[in-house]
């Protein structure tokens, strides 16, 4: 944590730099808290498709071109967008960020927001419009007007990327960002505007897709023989594990000073492993890690569907779109993962992993 | 040349390296200019591709201050070698203001700060000295969005009043260079455009950048890519955009 001595920086009346800004009283109520410096946030990056319903613009591009598209947002420039599906995921960050200040005033270890879009700058004054009608917190946004926006990701040292463009992600996930697909819904259950709930699969997301290709290429009994002669020998991590880590360390924030139970943040791992036999491997693995969920639920090959709708997390992220379907379904928002060897082969009609 | 050329004015010390020692015979090597002139022949083959009798085109002048007479043959000698440029301007020091004025000088180009009056920006060494096939021009939205409220954050970053009225200045100087290049991206559509032009806001507000964004408009330039930084570090974003020009007045030291 940066502590501020004060009497040190009232000494250097000479140096006209940044550092100036820190010597002044914390900010009034009035005024906006600094954004953190990115190699000490935890960096969402999010597209604006997925931050907003540009389900009607997007039409408009796909089906009249780009001049078209960009008119139209010109034409509409003072009217906001809808939320799109990580808008509440979005919100639940700025709650939890509100909390990590009261405890900690001076620290730059809270999540920072920037709008990645592919989008021209042509629409930008409406997305900026629409950020300020919503009240977000977003204050840094790259609209690369078309360029890829893998460098950009790079430079805010991103810790997860979301977007509907699933060819966008793969790209993210092939540099070594954490990145999930986005997809609009019909119905989107109401989630908490204070406790932020993030809840992973396990296999192909927080753990490598190795006993996963197992599995898709011998069988269930193979899959089951495997994990448990393999059991105390971690899995390899997957495209999330980082992100899992960054919520752990802000969690331990919060266990510092004595918000346990009450943790802003909770993590869920909802995984088709079974409790009996092949889960025991994925808990030995996260704790190895010393990582650990909130909650570990195996659901042995059932749905995940119905046990989502229960957690109501405010993202789900799984590798199989049978999955993100089968939690849309029922009002979660389901972020999709395009890593591994689900995304090769076609999924089995008999109990996926 | 006309009233809409876009005259730029380049230091021969950019467009060749006069540093390293020659052999008599050899052309002089290239320099950090080089890249940025090749960016504007092509934005002029295609101004010229779309409209034969275009008058709206860039003109680059080489400007040699206080060059020996050696120095001045060969660089005569190489610009043949590489470049078409369209004139050479010989002077000291003292004239050097006068000659960029006399020249309709819109934009002078340097990769030194150098202190001038007419509109100066930084000319960007490119990461490797291959030719990007667009000409890439940055402008600073924390000038072009300054207005009179906000000038409030500048203060809390520790510029002073003679600063700031500076900067004010200077995003008054901008705004001919800036309509010049609207026009010209204007000739281009939204994609395959040999021109591209980025707002970068590195500490200001996403109002602040709103404001720019909306300024630039007013003058008749809708930019192609824009940049809230809020404070992050630019290096990292510079060296992916890889801009040719970067006006920001010294802003971003």
């Amino acid at each position: 944590m940066n502590k501020i001595n004060h009497q040190q920086t009232a000494n250097n009346v000479e140096t006209q730099s940044v550092e100036r800004m820190k010597a002044k009283d914390p900010p009034t109520p009035s005024k906006k808290p600094k954004s953190p410096k990115p190699q000490n946030a935890v960096t969402i990056a999010v597209s604006s498709r997925a931050l907003f319903n540009m389900e009607f613009e997007q039409q408009i591009f796909e089906q009249k071109g780009m001049e078209e598209y960009l008119k139209y947002q010109l034409d509409h420039e003072t009217e906001p967008f809808a939320p799109g599906p990580a808008f509440p995921f979005i919100k639940a960050l700025e709650s939890v960020n509100e909390q990590l200040r009261n405890l900690y005033p001076d620290s730059e270890e809270l999540f920072d927001v920037v709008l990645m879009t592919n989008n021209h700058a042509h629409a930008g004054i409406r997305l900026i419009n629409s950020i300020n009608h919503h009240n977000l917190f977003v204050e840094r946004f790259c609209m690369t007007g078309g360029n890829s926006p893998i460098g950009y990701l790079k430079a805010y040292h991103t810790n997860l990327y979301l977007s509907a463009d699933s060819s966008k992600v793969r790209e993210a996930i092939e540099e070594g960002i954490a990145a999930a697909t986005m997809f609009s819904a019909e119905k989107v259950t109401q989630v908490s505007e204070t406790q932020l709930r993030v809840a992973f699969d396990g296999d192909a997301v927080l753990f490598s897709d190795e006993s996963e290709r197992i599995y898709k290429t011998q069988g269930l009994e193979k899959f089951f023989e495997h994990e448990k002669t393999y059991e105390n020998k971690p899995l390899d991590h997957g495209p999330l594990k980082g992100f899992l880590e960054a919520l752990g360390k802000l969690q331990r924030k919060f266990y510092a000073k004595g918000h346990r139970i009450d943790c802003p943040i909770r993590t869920y791992l909802v995984t088709a492993r079974s409790a009996a036999s092949s889960g025991s491997r994925a808990l030995k693995t996260l704790r190895a890690w010393g990582l650990e969920t909130d909650e570990a639920l195996f659901l042995a090959g059932a749905p995940k569907g119905p046990m989502l709708a229960k957690i109501k997390p405010h993202i789900f992220f799984d590798d199989q779109m049978f999955h993100i379907e089968g939690a849309a379904e029922l009002g979660t928002v389901a972020a999709h993962v395009p890593y591994g060897i689900a995304q090769k082969m076609p999924p089995k009609k008999t109990k996926d992993i | 040349q006309s009233d809409c050329t876009l005259v730029t004015a380049v230091s021969c010390h950019d467009i060749f390296d006069l540093q390293t020692g020659q052999s008599d015979s050899s052309p002089l090597a290239k320099g950090t200019a080089f890249a940025f002139i090749k960016a504007v022949q092509s934005v002029n083959e295609r101004l010229v591709k779309l409209s034969e009798k275009q008058t709206l085109l860039f003109e680059v002048i080489l400007l040699g201050k206080d060059c020996e007479e050696q120095a001045k043959s060969k660089i005569f000698d190489s610009a043949k070698y590489y470049l078409e440029i369209g004139k050479f301007c010989f002077c000291s020091k003292e004239k050097f203001e006068r000659t960029l004025q006399e020249n309709h000088v819109k934009l002078f180009l340097s990769s030194d700060r150098d202190d001038v009056h007419v509109p100066a920006a930084l000319l960007c060494q490119q990461a490797d000295q291959q030719v990007q096939n667009q000409l890439k021009v940055l402008f600073s939205g924390d000038l072009i969005g300054l207005t009179e409220d906000s000038t409030e954050y500048l203060k809390d970053l520790g510029f002073n009043d003679v600063q700031i009225h500076n900067f004010k200045a200077a995003k008054g100087r901008i705004q001919e260079f800036a309509m010049l290049i609207g026009e010209m991206r204007r000739r281009f559509g939204c994609e395959d455009s040999p021109l591209h032009t980025i707002l970068m806001t590195v500490w200001g507000s996403r109002d602040i950048c709103a404001t720019a964004l909306k300024t630039l408009r007013a003058w008749g330039l809708d930019v192609d890519e824009a940049f809230c930084l809020a404070g992050a570090p630019c290096t990292p974003i510079l060296t992916v955009l890889q801009p040719h020009i970067l006006w920001d007045d010294g802003l971003h030291n």
